[in-house]
């Protein structure tokens, strides 16, 4: 019986230390969900992963850049997904050279979407920009797919 | 008892060492391999890793160029294509970059096409080269053979090869190797202007040429990208080849209208339209000089 006992918690101690190891979810992962989310009449192009650490008081919440290349007559769709590991809901702003022309969340209303389309008239390089909600803690996947000729 | 005890720890110590199966597929695969200094670097750029980053996302997608010349109804032709029979006279690392690149937009091509039926060579052709630079074990070759074999499932095979190609990408950069990453991007841009090159040729359109005057804005980020790397030897030459293109490009003249973005909502979903306007005036001449340039280029690349 203290034999079975002693088992019992080495077992424990075992599944604990490694129950992170085991459920997290990876940027891979998500990226292959995301893929399925944003549905098979699209085709992917470029995901970017991205795992932000919640912002310290007092300081602007951490951001990601990257820059992609759109072309002009040509429909996007950017699939936003979110690691069920983290509160922190991504929020993704695309601008041109100065000017915001796409995001997945309108400040006026609250409103969070986690697919959005960009109907884009001029080939350039873009900029996007991803942070999380309230500067929580976030790990997410943006996802950039190609749907149609315009 | 103490001595079962002992059992029981050493069991769980050797089973909590052993962490390789569950080993992340984001890992880093670095300190697996010996990377020859020559392929390193850090150090050496005029820009740093983290600008090169942005400049470099999605610079040139073979599924776009593939896809705008399918949408515009031209068929697949295979004489367009590379062919794979000397991939192992891509016997050095910038060769084999390179080549990978040029073989991706080729897959590209084929899988927009549903043409599986050469695929498996271009698919062995890439993970040999990927190998040879040390990111195969990002190229799926098992399920991507599967895939073609059963001719099953275009949409796995498109995603898989694309995802692949991004992953040996964003590997190569967070590794310090960006110069390789920057060659592969090179490969697919230039591959892909010698198949929407030639498609025009065979079947003028005006949607393709216009294709051709847009990558002047691509060409000069892939320049400032490759500048980079310029105090080497073979980068040099392949600067001063795409120097040339780009010197052709400077008769292309693009200006712009802004207009105010729109968004809706539809079905849930958010939709935005940009609403500026982009021309491209580009002479029938000087279409025909950039595509037997770049023609050129990839020739010379290919024979390397």
């Amino acid at each position: 019986m203290r034999k079975l006992n002693i088992l019992f918690i080495l077992f424990a101690i075992l599944f604990i230390g490694n129950s992170n190891k085991l459920f997290a979810q990876s940027g891979q992962e998500l990226a292959d969900i995301c893929h399925m989310v944003a549905g098979s009449d699209v085709m992917y192009l470029k995901d970017f992963q991205i795992k932000l650490d919640a912002a310290k008081p007092g300081e602007e919440p951490p951001t990601d850049r990257y820059s992609v290349v759109l072309s002009k007559k040509t429909e996007y769709l950017f699939t936003i997904c979110n690691s069920k590991d983290y509160q922190g809901e991504a929020i993704f702003q695309l601008y041109d050279n100065n000017r915001l022309v796409t995001t997945n969340y309108i400040i006026a209303t609250g409103k969070y979407y986690s697919k959005v389309t960009f109907k884009c008239s001029s080939t350039g390089v873009y900029h996007m920009f991803i942070t999380f909600k309230e500067g929580k803690q976030g790990m997410a996947v943006a996802l950039l797919s190609f749907v149609k000729k315009l | 008892m103490n001595k079962n005890l002992i059992y029981i720890l050493i069991s769980i110590f050797i089973l909590t060492a052993c962490g390789g199966s569950d080993k992340p597929k984001d890992a880093d695969f670095s300190k697996e391999f010996i990377i020859p200094d020559s392929v390193i670097t850090e150090g050496n750029l005029q820009i740093s890793e983290e600008a090169m980053n942005e400049i470099v996302q999605n610079i040139s997608s073979p599924v776009e160029i593939a896809a705008l010349i399918k949408a515009v109804g031209v068929p697949y032709s295979k004489e367009y294509i590379a062919t794979t029979d000397y991939v192992d006279s891509y016997n050095t690392n910038f060769k084999k970059a390179l080549g990978l690149g040029i073989f991706g937009a080729d897959l590209g091509y084929q899988n927009m096409y549903n043409k599986t039926g050469s695929v498996i060579d271009y698919i062995s052709a890439i993970k040999t080269l990927a190998d040879g630079i040390r990111v195969g074990q990002f190229f799926d070759f098992t399920t991507l053979k599967r895939l073609v074999t059963n001719n099953q499932n275009l949409d796995s095979l498109m995603y898989i090869s694309v995802q692949n190609f991004n992953q040996m990408d964003r590997y190569l950069r967070e590794n310090n190797r960006s110069n390789l990453s920057s060659l592969i991007v090179t490969g697919v841009w230039i591959e892909s202007m010698y198949l929407l090159g030639n498609t025009i040729k065979e079947s003028p359109n005006s949607e393709l040429s216009e294709k051709i005057g847009e990558q002047k804005i691509i060409l000069s980020n892939l320049m400032l990208l490759l500048r980079n790397y310029e105090k080497d030897p073979k980068f040099k030459i392949l600067i001063e080849d795409l120097g040339a293109i780009q010197e052709l490009y400077r008769e292309v003249t693009i200006t712009y209208e802004k207009g105010e973005p729109e968004a809706v909502e539809i079905n849930g979903e958010l939709v935005f339209k940009q609403n500026d306007k982009q021309f491209i005036d580009i002479s029938n001449e000087t279409l025909l000089k950039i595509i037997d340039k770049t023609n050129e280029v990839r020739n010379k690349v290919i024979q390397l």
